[in-house]
């Protein structure tokens, strides 16, 4: 069918009589007939094609933006945890308060503990006011979004709890009218996923029906701790759900600002020509934390800043900032071109790993006015923990864009404030023409903030008011806050609705999450390989050890002062 | 520049200049005690704190001349900290003489010009404190316009407001200008001189008309010549309204550049939504192409319904938007429908119902008719109560009954006398702050729209028949 269709496409042109255009060839007459057939048959395809498409109702013109997710059942595993009270659930009732979701729409609560319905609508309700959004919660709304929800008590490893949960569900379809549309959401401990995915599969709940109910499965982070460990869950997952029915978390891709990127980068004509290795010198990926641990010292022990940063968010914004404008905003073409860009990252050997790579630890230190204790003072955390609290490293992503520019990400806890940015730093002038001034003119930058003040920003040089050229680095600031001055949605509000309504732009994909841990795993091994590291190694509240600073200051850069 | 009479606030005085709190209807406005230090007004101080998300007003002033305000807006923004001062102090005081306790960084936005033309000064405070709701998603210069005492002298006074609002306790405050222009006698006709010079240049131009627009008068031409979007609200117009919808599709004819939306054709979208969903179903879209029947209920106050008394706008838009959507065009346009013979009534016996209002479609398939039919109601007049599509097809046919119930709409399908669907969706009230945003929202030309409107002025009887394409 492509053929044909460039078939058309070529003779298409010349068949139509173009005065201006001189001596276009005309088709042989040898090719003439051959076109014109692939011409009726590319046309035959189209009609066969397009009668098949829901898009042929012309009464869903113009209504696009107005599009509310098909009635269904959000089944959320791990309903009475944190983090289902934390963000999932202040993300469904502020959906529903802005009307973003159908009205045949029921919340089945799954969960070990004994809980009546009642009594699950009364925790969730109360931790809405810790956790909303939005406050005061809108009781008329909440009310409307209770009665659609309900319990289901059950171990996730008994088959028992899947067969009564599928005849729950198929009540669902017949009492509330959901159509058989279904979403799973696992916000469950990691070690549960598989479990619940092959039992899911065994009892039959990821089969899509022909009558158009879909099924889809949200998988929180982390998933799995290393590649291998991935692989083998992408593969449990394989087994029974589709690709296109798996929606992986990372919530960092639902952040404005991240999905700003994307128009930023794909919707301005004029940053795209800049945007290579001719122009730019380096780019700074930075996201420091002035919170510690928080009394999660067990998980953070297993993880550290490169399980739980590094592989995900970190990577997720590299590939956003260095890949090539996808042919469209589809899902598929968008995250086959952030896994070209990792796949073009290669893998670092462990003396690289030594020298492209910094970790450390926090020590004691002052934060924010207030005294914090070092990391291995934490709770749950081991005296003599090698556990990196910081990392940063420097990639090269080896393509024909990015050839020599180094990508510098850092992330650490206990840094002196909250803060995530991108920051493009754009090559010198070629010939410095006010060499007298007082200052040098330093090179422009593109700093784009993630959090805490969602913005951009552009640095230039400019003349100082006043006799003589003195030139002086200005900035010109755009903040969310100002241009816009409403609050943005949560990052699970927009996911979660994406889900619902089948896009998975924003979610990452099995290959991709392969690839990010095929470049962090040699990372951890070659750490494994060496002797115990100095830790701590920088003092809380400080940005970072020495060696970081280092990593920069060998090729004549540093830091970002954020 | 000159002939403008000065009206009040009058010219150099020193003393200062109070101004009342500014949200008399909102009952806990965060006490403003509005002082102005200047001549005319100027900064107000806050006692505590603004709310975020909340807009207050944090400046304002007088003039009575363009030159005036336009000199009223620069000062606005001359002194850096002059509308960022706020009391209640915080963690990083500039120590600022004149803002001792200053706190924000106040910082200007607007993303568009937004024109109100008031025929009442309460229409247009009205119209103030919609697009104060608004100005956190869409930050404007706001020119409220009223003309006044047409037969009078001519004169014009000007009130300069600066609306600041937090996104977030954290964050820098924002701020965008709201001008009140009061203009009397002959200055009041000449609106595009009066909002012209008064535009944040290179942003585009937003002209909400409440009321009754005169679309054809002179003023509006010439207003409407440098804007991109007319908005207006059809559901709100006199009699049944059906004479303004001609003019207004010859409006949108005649500029190009005008982008044209009515309320009452944004408000359905839920509506169209849910019409739009029996036929995503792939066995009844083939029915889309064998309408034969579209008739409209809608609720009437008038004790007789009869034609030209309700506001037909909404019913209207309702078949305009499905006959235009499927390529339908317009062989009779709306006729009263000829009342039944009816037998003498009784002494205490209210006539029946006018019978509305009927017209006639051409599909490609053949007639479509088109019935639009008053029913007694506490709904307000013109409010659409039920739509009811008819089609017929190889010997089947397929009838679709949309009704609204509360805050939902409600779509009943049967193929053949069987019921084959029952769906609710939800469709809660907006108001006008809803509509004005989602309005503001889009951008460009909305074809759909400008098509609906179109036929909806073809079956309302005006001869003009589809002809401009947008470029878009």
């Amino acid at each position: 069918m492509v053929k044909a269709k460039t078939g058309a496409a070529e003779t298409a042109a010349p068949a139509a009589p173009a005065p201006s255009a001189p001596a276009a060839p005309a088709p042989s007459k040898k090719d003439a007939p051959r076109t014109m057939r692939d011409l009726r048959l590319a046309a035959e395809t189209r009609r066969r094609v397009s009668t098949a498409k829901q898009l042929d109702n012309p009464l869903r013109e113009g209504l696009r933006l107005e599009r509310v997710p098909d009635a269904n059942v959000f089944v959320l595993f791990g309903a009475t945890g944190d983090l289902a009270h934390r963000k999932v659930v202040p993300a469904l009732y502020q959906l529903w308060r802005t009307h973003l979701l159908p009205h045949e729409f029921v919340i089945v609560a799954v969960g070990r503990r004994a809980y009546t319905d009642e009594a699950i609508r009364a925790e969730l309700r109360a931790s809405l006011d810790q956790f909303s959004r939005v406050q005061p919660v809108d009781e008329e709304a909440w009310a409307e979004l209770a009665e659609r929800i309900v319990y289901h008590r059950g171990d996730f490893n008994d088959p028992a709890l899947y067969s009564s949960l599928g005849e729950r569900l198929d009540d669902m379809d017949a009492q509330r009218g959901t159509r058989g549309n279904r979403l799973y959401y696992l916000a469950t401990q990691a070690s549960a996923f598989a479990e619940i995915i092959s039992q899911l599969g065994r009892a039959g709940l990821d089969h899509e029906r022909h009558d158009g109910g879909w099924r889809r499965v949200i998988i929180e982070k982390p998933f799995g701790r290393d590649l291998d460990s991935a692989v083998r869950l992408n593969r449990e997952v394989g087994k029974v759900f589709r690709e296109r029915q798996v929606y992986r978390i990372d919530h960092y891709l639902g952040k404005e600002t991240v999905r700003n990127l994307l128009v930023f980068r794909f919707g301005n004509g004029i940053f795209e020509p800049i945007w290579n290795r001719r122009h730019i010198d380096h780019v700074q990926i930075t996201v420091a934390e002035s919170i510690g641990i928080e009394a999660r010292g067990a998980f953070y022990e297993e993880t550290g800043a490169s399980r739980d940063f590094l592989q995900n968010h970190l990577l997720q914004l590299l590939s956003l900032v260095g890949m090539e404008p996808p042919a469209t905003f589809g899902a598929d073409a968008l995250r086959d071109e952030k896994v070209k860009v990792l796949r073009a990252i290669t893998p670092f050997t462990p003396d690289q790993a030594r020298s492209e790579v910094v970790r450390g630890q926090y020590g004691p230190g002052w934060v924010s006015g207030k005294p914090v204790a070092a990391y291995r003072d934490e709770p749950n955390v081991d005296p003599v923990s090698e556990t990196e609290t910081f990392i940063a490293a420097r990639f090269t992503i080896d393509n024909w864009r990015w050839s020599g520019v180094p990508f510098y990400l850092r992330m650490g806890k206990r840094l002196p404030k909250r803060a995530t940015e991108i920051a493009i730093q754009f090559k010198e002038v070629p010939h410095q023409l006010f060499r007298d001034s007082a200052a040098d003119p330093e090179p422009n930058l593109l700093a784009m903030r993630i959090q805490p003040d969602e913005g951009i920003m552009l640095r230039f040089g400019a003349k100082v008011p006043g006799l003589g050229i003195d030139v002086r680095n200005v900035t010109m600031d755009f903040t969310y806050g100002s241009a816009f001055q409403t609050d943005s949605p949560d990052a699970y509000e927009t996911l979660i609705l994406d889900a619902l309504l089948g896009d998975a732009s924003l979610f990452t994909r099995a290959d991709e999450v392969e690839q990010a841990w095929s470049i962090v795993d040699p990372v951890i091994n070659a750490w494994a390989d060496e002797p115990a590291p100095a830790f701590p190694s920088y003092e809380a509240g400080t940005w970072g050890p020495e060696a970081a600073d280092d990593l920069l200051a060998r090729e004549g850069r540093r830091w970002r002062r954020i | 520049m000159t002939c403008w009479r000065a009206r009040a606030g009058g010219g150099g005085g020193s003393e200062p200049v109070v101004t009342t709190p500014f949200y008399p209807e909102d009952p806990k406005p965060g006490t403003i005690l509005a002082v102005g230090t200047r001549s005319r007004g100027g900064r107000i101080e806050l006692v505590s704190a603004p709310r975020p998300g909340e807009p207050t007003m944090r400046w304002q002033s007088q003039a009575n001349s363009i030159d005036g305000i336009e000199k009223e807006l620069v000062r606005i923004w001359a002194q850096p900290s002059a509308v960022a001062a706020v009391g209640g102090g915080g963690p990083d005081a500039t120590g600022d003489a004149d803002a001792p306790r200053g706190r924000h960084v106040a910082a200007r936005t607007s993303v568009m010009n937004l024109v109100v033309i008031a025929r009442h000064p309460e229409l247009g405070e009205r119209a103030g404190e919609t697009i104060n709701r608004l100005s956190g998603r869409h930050p404007s210069r706001t020119l409220v316009v009223l003309a006044a005492d047409p037969d009078g002298p001519p004169w014009l006074e000007g009130r300069v407001q600066a609306y600041c609002i937090l996104p977030r306790a954290d964050a820098p405050e924002t701020c965008s200008e709201q001008i009140f222009l009061t203009a009397g006698g002959e200055t009041g006709r000449h609106l595009a001189a009066l909002v012209t010079p008064l535009l944040v240049h290179d942003l585009p131009v937003t002209v909400w008309w409440p009321g009754e627009p005169p679309l054809e008068s002179a003023a509006a031409r010439d207003l409407l010549a440098v804007s991109d979007r007319l908005v207006v609200d059809g559901a709100s117009w006199a009699g049944d309204g059906l004479a303004r919808l001609r003019d207004l599709a010859e409006t949108d004819a005649r500029f190009d550049r005008l982008a044209i939306r009515d309320f009452a054709l944004v408000r359905q979208s839920r509506w169209r939504e849910a019409i739009a969903t029996v036929f995503d179903l792939p066995e009844f879209l083939p029915y889309l192409g064998h309408l034969r029947r579209i008739s409209v209920t809608y609720a009437t106050r008038d004790e007789t319904g009869a034609p030209g008394t309700t506001n037909v706008v909404k019913p209207l838009y309702h078949v305009a938007w499905l006959a235009s959507r499927l390529g339908m065009r317009v062989t009779a346009p709306l006729a009263p429908v000829a009342a039944a013979r009816q037998a003498k009534l009784r002494p205490g016996e209210k006539a029946p119902l006018h019978r509305g209002l009927s017209a006639r479609l051409r599909s490609a398939t053949g007639e479509v008719s088109v019935v639009m039919r008053p029913v007694a109601s506490p709904m307000p007049a013109g409010t659409t109560l039920r739509i009811e599509l008819l089609a017929e097809r190889r010997g089947q046919e397929l009838r679709a009954d949309v009704t609204a119930e509360a805050e939902n709409v409600h779509v009943h399908t049967w193929l053949d006398g069987v019921e084959a669907e029952d769906r609710t969706f939800r469709a809660p009230r907006r108001n006008d702050v809803d509509l004005l945003g989602e309005i503001l929202e889009g951008n460009g030309h909305d074809r759909v729209g400008d098509e609906a409107l179109r036929l909806a002025a073809n079956l309302a009887g005006s001869a003009s028949q589809p002809g401009r394409v947008h470029p878009d």
